[in-house]
């Protein structure tokens, strides 16, 4: 009854890769987690050097931010996999994977670092002074008022980039990574039919998309702010 | 010393490929921010009428171009149209970066719009109605023009995310600026760092202007929210 299909989509030469695929999402998954909380630590880090007063530290830390901004994440990969290795006297301290971490990370981090700035702005002044006034250090201060206020705040604009960093790992399967998009192409490679590897990827990346639209659909009840949309 | 002299060399000879790649970038990234214009805006407008069917339609459309990396839907594009055996779907390498990156980018500018719509006060379509303006006179004459002011700023940004996908294209063989220093490398591969280096500052030279403009814009005309990445 489905032969016709047969032609267009071929589910058993798919039945036969569906375990590279599986350890492809896993692997895909792993890596956005690992660089989702590298880039939040480094990112906070960003957004607090970047409201410094002083010159010697926000210049520095803008130039940055505008450099990842205005440049190709590839170019970024590129200069990571290629640089790192003439910059460590030690050579190949890192491998594949360790240096598509590294380099996603300086990618998002700037991203990141934007968007929680915009959310210790969006806390309201009399919050920091209160605390201030009941005898909070300025850390305490810093970790236990501002920040909670401020990440709940921006957890819109967190998720969506949090949703653009899953996608941006398939750009490492071009330094030889092993992720979704690598699978698709071990696929590819060894197969030789292009739609069935192709589009299979395709449908692996929507299952994770759609599992982040229902967490952040979660996340947004728990936090009683406006859903995220799919930006 | 003798190295700067070095470098100066290598600028020099590579230069003309270098320009020929930005040339081929932006060549490719004004094409596909006008078509995928064209596309994001018809949707946008599409998406805000209310009618159940086409939202339906539409939001799946931004929901299978959001949720797959830009790389698996240039692969798409580039392998499996052309595999499925119809002629007209069969592009060559140009063409479907060109039809690829246009799908992508009215991903997001239908949002745009359809947000700008949005936030454009009710007060102004009940009283264009009230004086007797049909729907559609209303939308062409009152809401569309003040949106589309909304629309400058992250407008910007998306031209500038359109001009970093441009590099994605290097894959499959388009000749633009990371391609040309990719060809460039296997030349001179002993300077891999100095010409990727020179390329991430031709990208920088390219897209800074436009991500100072939509700052710019978003203070002039005022902003419906900022675009990731």
């Amino acid at each position: 009854m489905m032969d016709w299909l047969q032609f267009y989509f071929n589910f058993r030469i798919v039945g036969n890769y569906i375990d590279v695929f599986i350890a492809g999402i896993g692997q895909t998954l792993w890596i956005s987690i690992l660089c989702l909380i590298l880039s939040l630590i480094f990112g906070t880090m960003l957004a607090l050097a970047r409201m410094s007063k002083n010159p010697l530290i926000w210049r520095p830390v803008a130039g940055y931010i505008q450099f990842i901004r205005s440049t190709p994440l590839l170019i970024q990969i590129y200069l990571v996999y290629y640089g790192l290795p003439s910059i460590l006297p030690i050579g190949n301290l890192l491998d594949e994977t360790q240096t598509g971490i590294l380099a996603l990370t300086i990618h998002t981090s700037p991203y990141f670092g934007e968007i929680i700035r915009a959310g210790i702005g969006s806390v309201n002044r009399g919050q920091v002074e209160g605390a201030l006034s009941v005898g909070m250090t300025q850390r305490q201060t810093l970790f236990n008022v501002t920040l909670p206020q401020a990440i709940a705040n921006v957890m819109p604009p967190l998720l969506g980039q949090t949703a653009v960093l899953i996608k941006d790992t398939s750009l490492l399967s071009i330094i030889a990574v092993f992720e979704l998009m690598g699978a698709g192409l071990q696929m590819f490679s060894e197969t030789v039919i292009a739609t069935e590897s192709y589009v299979t990827t395709a449908v692996c990346y929507l299952l994770i998309y759609a599992m982040m639209l229902v967490i952040s659909g979660m996340l947004q009840n728990k936090l009683g702010g406006k859903a995220w949309q799919s930006n | 010393m003798e190295s700067i002299i070095d470098k100066i060399n290598i600028v020099q000879s590579l230069w003309p490929f270098l320009l020929k790649g930005l040339w081929m970038t932006f060549q490719i990234s004004i094409l596909a921010i006008l078509f995928g214009s064209i596309i994001g805006f018809c949707l946008g407008v599409a998406k805000t009428l209310g009618h159940y069917i086409p939202t339906k339609l539409i939001n799946g459309y931004l929901h299978l171009l959001r949720g797959s990396p830009y790389l698996v839907q240039l692969y798409i594009i580039f392998f499996v149209l052309p595999s499925l055996g119809i002629p007209w779907l069969s592009f060559d390498g140009y063409t479907a970066a060109i039809v690829s990156l246009s799908l992508y980018t009215s991903s997001y500018v239908t949002e745009i719009v359809a947000s700008a719509i949005v936030a454009v006060p009710n007060g102004q379509s009940e009283a264009a109605r009230s004086v007797g303006m049909t729907r559609y006179q209303t939308y062409k004459n009152v809401v569309v023009p003040q949106a589309l002011k909304l629309t400058i700023p992250p407008m910007a940004s998306v031209y500038v995310i359109v001009i970093k996908s441009t590099a994605v294209l290097s894959v499959i063989g388009i000749a633009e600026l990371t391609r040309q220093g990719e060809v460039a490398i296997l030349r001179m591969p002993g300077d891999i760092m100095f010409i990727y280096c020179l390329i991430a500052l031709f990208y920088f030279f390219y897209c800074y202007p436009v991500l100072r403009f939509s700052k710019w814009a978003e203070g002039r005309f005022g902003s419906v929210g900022d675009v990731d990445h």
